[in-house]
């Protein structure tokens, strides 16, 4: 039989086939490589989370090790700043003393997020970690660096055990960006002010 | 044999996708503030070729031609998602660098037009060299950009220190504008300049 490779029959026949291939080999491969995936997501996490509470050289290989050494609890807090099963702001506790946020937020060209250690006063900012998504590199793209994160270290967030609204310096040039983490972690901060006010004046987190 | 040599060796210098037949710029100014997401995306897209040429050399006889751009289309769009899962599996930092560039190989005009160009009336074994050599022809050209732009943007090479410190102390400071992306077309500008004092042969002829 003298195929017509232009026949409508033909076409429908060669697509079809063709898109079922590639969809099993698409799937498969999903498959096998998910929990790869999973992991490096994971270890992006805890090393943010870590580097955040000042522990030194974290890296992909070791932490996961590091995180089970240092991470002492990960609860949800309510509203209100208790620990709850339902609750809706994660807190991770690192070393029995220092409490890590997470924050998100949105930068110039699309989300920024990171975590912020706060010691055990509930009111020293101990560190800061910051990524994105996709800020200009050498503009906003500058708050991954030590330079724009180290500022954070040392600075209080309550006075007489109210908030107080973050100061840092911005970036030239990167003005949306520098408005976009102030905002993040105003925002973050003033979620988690009840707990950072109970645990001001308990000097204790559980 | 020699011919089969020339389908790697031509696209490196005469045929050289970027600076010659000046395709896939785009992702050439995303990817070469530093050397090692150029040397992934160099790799990557030499891999795409490569293979979208042979698969599609293989099917040339059975693609019905009125839908031949859709076969090759998913084709490379199958390419690509695998790369793009087995680099978010392996190789988790780099593939965050490229972050949507990788998908955006697709639409890189270098693969299609090989495909187009060459895969569709050439076997299988020959199409494979020219994807190989179209891939690595454009490699070149990113690792060249990337290795200045690295160097002179943030004094590092391979995210290794290069420009000692005591260079810092007596005042220089790195450049800025090598960071970004206009940068990246004002190096391939240079490399084309340079390219073409060296071949006269290919400089066009503006009397005509």
């Amino acid at each position: 039989m003298k195929k017509d490779v232009n026949s409508n029959r033909y076409i429908f026949l060669y697509a079809t086939i063709l898109i079922v291939i590639v969809a099993v080999l698409l799937t498969v491969t999903a498959f096998w490589l998910q929990p790869f995936q999973d992991r490096n997501k994971k270890n992006e996490k805890r090393i943010s989370i870590l580097t955040a509470a000042g522990i030194p050289n974290v890296d992909a290989k070791n932490a996961p090790l590091l995180f089970e050494k240092h991470c002492t609890g990960s609860f949800l807090l309510d509203e209100s700043g208790n620990i709850s099963e339902d609750g809706t702001l994660p807190l991770f506790v690192i070393d029995r003393q220092i409490s890590v946020i997470p924050m998100q937020g949105n930068g110039l060209w699309g989300p920024i997020w990171g975590y912020l250690a706060i010691a055990a006063d509930g009111k020293t900012i101990l560190g800061a970690n910051f990524d994105h998504k996709s800020e200009t590199p050498g503009l906003g793209g500058e708050i991954t660096t030590e330079k724009f994160k180290g500022q954070f270290s040392g600075k209080q967030i309550l006075e007489n055990g109210n908030l107080v609204p973050i100061q840092f310096d911005a970036i030239t040039g990167a003005t949306k960006t520098s408005n976009g983490v102030k905002e993040m972690i105003d925002n973050t901060l003033e979620k988690y002010a009840p707990f950072l006010e109970k645990i001001n004046s308990n000097d204790e987190i559980k | 044999m020699a011919n089969l040599k020339k389908l790697i060796i031509e696209p490196l210098r005469k045929t050289n996708p970027v600076t010659v037949l000046v395709l896939g710029i785009c992702s050439c100014l995303a990817v070469t503030a530093q050397l090692k997401p150029a040397l992934v995306m160099g790799l990557s897209v030499t891999v795409v070729t490569a293979l979208s040429n042979f698969i599609i050399s293989l099917l040339r006889k059975g693609i019905p031609n009125r839908i031949r751009i859709i076969v090759q289309l998913v084709v490379v769009a199958t390419l690509v998602i695998l790369i793009d899962q087995f680099l978010k599996a392996f190789a988790y930092d780099v593939s965050k660098q490229l972050s949507v560039y990788v998908g955006l190989i697709i639409t890189n005009c270098i693969i299609m037009g090989r495909l187009e160009a060459f895969a569709l009336s050439h076997g299988p074994g020959e199409s494979f060299l020219d994807g190989l050599g179209n891939g690595l022809g454009y490699s070149l050209i990113l690792v060249i950009v990337a290795f200045f732009r690295e160097l002179f943007g943030s004094g590092t090479l391979l995210g290794y220190q290069v420009i000692p410190q005591s260079f810092y102390e007596a005042g220089y400071q790195n450049n800025g504008l090598m960071i970004l992306p206009p940068m990246a077309l004002i190096v391939v500008g240079v490399i084309i300049w340079i390219q073409r004092t060296r071949n006269p042969e290919m400089q066009e002829n503006n009397q005509n």
